[in-house]
């Protein structure tokens, strides 16, 4: 006689049992990746509808799994706590640029589990420490290190800062990598500025520099960068021409996820010529490669999103659908959240295309994804925007023109000054 | 354990090679693994199995050279990790022009891979090193595809529900027909009684459609699918600032509905607290806005519809026996579609042409190996179930008949396919045990615990089997 089963508890009942502590996170990753959807529920009126939220957890399961979770958090604690005992170990020594590595690395064990601001505190202090020393290297790292994460938490002009100090250094001690490294940084922190001049102008600089240096990946990974940003500015055949030299520096022996991203951004290139059957082959190669990579569950959801919004803008909506349950999947088991709320805004945009008035849950789930997220003000405005849209569609009006108009609050106080103009376009051709 | 065991020579009742289509291959090696012996053993064989073969160095350059042209196979040779590797080529193959179809070749396949690979759709998993006669009994299957035989698809009499419609003659539906025809006509609130996918929506329109409430709106709420947070705004409205995220003001759906048909389905996902709400708008006939103070009369037709025993989950308390009987006045119950007979052959034809018109494709006909595929399947999904299937067909025919290749992988997995095995197709006891152990772990979606109680056994005796099998 077995005991009785009790059914799965939803991921949004057991969520609001669960108070938002920091402590805590690893416990709502580790609910959130072992959700899986109620298969009572696949064919009911309900399951085209199915969010994180509907899905259901197996108590069962979660008490079996968290022993494995309790691992991977000590495991990380003892990285990080050698790498502050080692700091030490150095500091007892006197070898300040092994205290500098070592806090370095810390930091990157942080980032490596999404711990932005933790990372950051760790390069920061690893900074100071560098400061003090002749040797500059140590703090053209650190500062590289930083403004990568500075970059990320969406601190772009400190980010910038970091890297022009990087670079400088480097350069006073001709520090060839070191300078490319920072011409990057700094390219990369005007793309997400959209300053359009800088990044052609550092990622052009940081080209010269790897190609003189003979760094095949990173000018390989330079040259994709300046695809991207001639995308971005409209100028087609340029980005074709950059992705090519990207591709071809790659194919011969370059690393597999390199060669992904420069598919991934090929795809996107043919997308935007309007290039269906290309865009699709070159998503599908770059899926191809991502297999052949080291795991990166990121760049699989960027590619993966990207085959379904191109074939979303196709009016391949079943294929579109699948695709995005491929990758629904593939965010949960990673808990990648930041891109499982973009998954959402895209079921919600493909509902509107099919004139699905309940598709307002997918946003709804996205705004709530969103929410929980460090630096969520950029993703929720995103969600909204396209919130109105799917409301503008449905010929709400009304709604269409709030969820606009709290999108162009958002991206105007982070500064997107593109992302705001997109919104006032959309307001004024809902009001006409 | 032995998945592959000698089959008997290929027969000299073979039919003559020049009658046989050549197959284009293409051999690839997974990560990890080596295509180099299987490709030998190809190109010795290429002449008289009348193949094609040319080899890709990896996956990604094998994507490459599938979207250059048209591929019958792909010989995939796994690397260490098998399961991995099956699963990024049935993705990639997925979407190739052609849709050529997956051999897998595998050192020692565990029973785990075998079923994955059966349900997949993999054409066939083979052991290294290959047999000849393994792989030309695969590809035989392949070929026997091109020699189906078309079924001409009826005309279909269907009584459009806005963009449903009613379709079936069998003896089931035709008892329902007789009790709508009877409940439509009267105001009274009626509770629709089914497994997910029978159609209850198009019932729940078919009686707006024909009853007194026909010239007011049809609104239809999903219980199940909004957040339990917002379900009561949904349903009632609410005023502009009511709680965070309430930007506007928002008209509730028993408002939208004004004198037409409410229909609520999978009513009994509906929070207690939320049902006590319902019940005071069905008796009082008047609803409030959330975080609004006005009473706003109402008169809708109310429908519910559940794929739950409602009276299962009032012994449970999980639901209102008083709402239960102001919603269940009239109750109509749909039958699966394993229940409806031949109706299957008949929505079949009915789906084709809807979406054969929707794709602008001229399909006339069915081929028999995919009827019968359709009849073998086991409709979890019921009728909903079926239309995404032939949905999905239609879009892929290329030609005026809908083949089984067509079919979805879950589907052509079900053929004595991989389990087309020696001893008269019959299975050990272990590959059997391996086997229903799989399609109730499929079925509880991984749960262990549910599976373990279908199964009559032990969580732990199930974990060990499932290691066994390597599950």
């Amino acid at each position: 006689m077995t005991e009785p089963h009790l059914p799965p508890i939803r991921v949004e009942k057991a969520l609001a049992l669960l108070p938002e502590l920091e402590a805590l996170t690893p416990l709502r990753a580790l609910l959130v990746s072992i959700s899986r959807p109620d298969e009572r529920k696949l064919w009911a009126s309900s399951g085209p509808y199915l969010t994180l939220g509907k899905r259901g957890v197996d108590l069962d399961e979660l008490r079996r799994r968290m022993p494995q979770a309790f691992h991977r958090i000590a495991e990380h604690i003892q990285e990080l706590f050698k790498a502050y005992a080692d700091a030490l170990d150095s500091q007892q020594r006197g070898d300040a640029p092994g205290v500098v590595a070592a806090l370095l690395r810390a930091g990157h064990l942080e980032e490596e589990g999404g711990r932005l601001t933790q990372a950051r505190a760790w390069y920061e202090v690893a900074l100071h420490v560098a400061e003090q020393l002749q040797d500059r290297r140590p703090e053209v790292e650190a500062l590289r290190a930083l403004g990568y994460v500075r970059l990320a938490l969406g601190e772009y002009a400190e980010g910038a800062r970091h890297f022009q100090r990087s670079l400088a250094l480097a350069e006073g001690e001709f520090d060839q990598a070191g300078a490319t490294a920072a011409s990057e940084g700094l390219g990369e922190a005007a793309l997400a500025q959209g300053q359009w001049a800088g990044t052609h102008a550092w990622y052009s600089r940081g080209l010269r520099l790897a190609d003189a240096a003979q760094d095949a990946p990173r000018a390989g990974r330079l040259e994709r960068q300046l695809g991207v940003l001639a995308r971005k500015q409209h100028d087609l055949a340029a980005a074709g021409d950059y992705l090519r030299r990207a591709r071809e520096r790659f194919e011969s022996a370059g690393p597999p996820d390199e060669m992904a991203r420069v598919l991934n951004e090929q795809g996107r290139l043919d997308a935007q010529l309007g290039r269906y059957d290309a865009a699709s082959a070159a998503y599908r190669e770059a899926l191809a490669w991502v297999q052949r990579a080291p795991r990166d569950a990121g760049l699989e959801l960027s590619i993966r999103v990207n085959l379904a919004a191109l074939d979303l803008e196709a009016g391949r909506l079943l294929e579109a659908e699948a695709e995005l349950r491929r990758a629904e999947e593939v965010a949960i088991a990673a808990n990648l959240i930041r891109h499982l709320a973009q998954i959402y805004t895209l079921m919600g945009r493909l509902r509107g295309a099919q004139g699905d008035e309940t598709g307002f849950v997918f946003f709804e789930q996205a705004i709530e994804l969103a929410k929980a997220l460090e630096r969520s003000v950029a993703t929720e405005a995103q969600v909204y925007f396209a919130y109105g849209q799917f409301h503008s569609k449905l010929g709400q009006q009304e709604e269409a023109r709030a969820y606009l108009e709290r999108a162009r609050e958002l991206f105007d106080s982070l500064g997107e000054a593109v992302e705001r103009d997109r919104a006032d376009a959309e307001l004024r051709r809902s009001s006409a | 354990m032995s998945l592959t065991p000698a089959h008997p020579p290929v027969s000299a009742a073979t039919p003559r090679k020049e009658d046989v289509p050549r197959l284009r291959i293409l051999v690839v090696a997974g990560e990890g693994g080596s295509a180099g012996g299987v490709m030998q053993n190809l190109r010795q064989w290429a002449d008289d199995a009348q193949l094609e073969v040319d080899a890709a160095p990896d996956l990604p350059r094998a994507v490459r050279q599938l979207a250059g042209r048209r591929w019958d196979v792909v010989v995939a040779v796994l690397g260490e990790h098998p399961d991995d590797d099956l699963s990024w080529w049935v993705d990639s193959l997925r979407a190739t022009p052609g849709g050529p179809r997956l051999i897998a070749a595998v050192q020692a396949p565990s029973m785990g891979l075998v079923l994955r690979a059966e349900k997949s759709g993999v054409l066939d998993l083979l052991s290294l090193p290959l047999r000849r006669e393994e792989l030309v009994r695969a590809l035989d299957r392949l070929r026997s595809a091109t020699g189906e035989a078309a079924i001409p698809l009826p005309a279909v009499e269907a009584h459009a529900v806005g963009p449903y419609a009613l379709v079936g003659q069998s003896a089931a539906m035709l008892e329902v027909y007789k009790l709508l025809a009877r409940v439509a006509g009267s105001p009274a609130t009626v509770l629709v009684q089914g497994e997910s996918g029978t159609g209850k929506e198009v019932v729940a329109r078919t009686i707006h459609v024909n009853g007194p409430h026909a010239a007011g709106a049809f609104v239809a709420v999903n219980c199940a699918a909004i957040p339990e947070n917002l379900l009561e705004s949904e349903l009632f409205g609410h005023e502009k600032g009511a709680f965070t995220g309430a930007i506007t003001r928002k008209i509730g759906r028993f408002e939208q509905a004004g004198s037409g048909t409410l229909f609520l389905d999978e009513i009994a996902d509906m929070s207690l607290a939320l049902q006590a709400k319902i019940l005071r708008a069905v008796q009082e006939r008047e609803i409030e806005r959330v975080g609004g103070s006005e009473t706003i009369p109402i008169d809708v037709r109310l429908i519910a519809a559940t794929n739950r025993d409602l009276k299962e989950a009032i012994k449970q308390g999980r639901f209102r026996e008083d709402l239960y009987y102001r919603l269940a006045v009239v109750t109509i119950r749909l039958p699966t579609l394993a229940e409806r007979g031949d109706d299957l052959f008949l929505l079949t034809a009915h789906f084709v042409g809807q979406f054969a018109r929707r794709y602008g494709k001229q399909i006339e006909a069915i081929s028999d190996r995919a009827l019968e595929l359709l009849r073998n399947h086991a409709w979890v999904g019921n009728v909903r179930e079926l239309r995404n299937v032939i949905e999905r067909a239609v879009i892929v025919a290329t030609d005026r008949t809908i083949r089984a290749e067509q079919l979805p992988e879950e589907l052509r997995g079900e053929e004595p396919a991989l389990g087309d095995r020696p001893r008269g197709g019959l299975l050990t006891l272990a590959e059997a045990e391996a086997r229903h152990i799989a399609r109730v772990l499929s079925h509880t979606n991984g749960q262990i615990g549910a599976a373990a109680e279908i199964l009559g056994i032990h969580r732990n005796t199930l974990t060990r089997k499932m290691k066994e099998y390597g599950l």
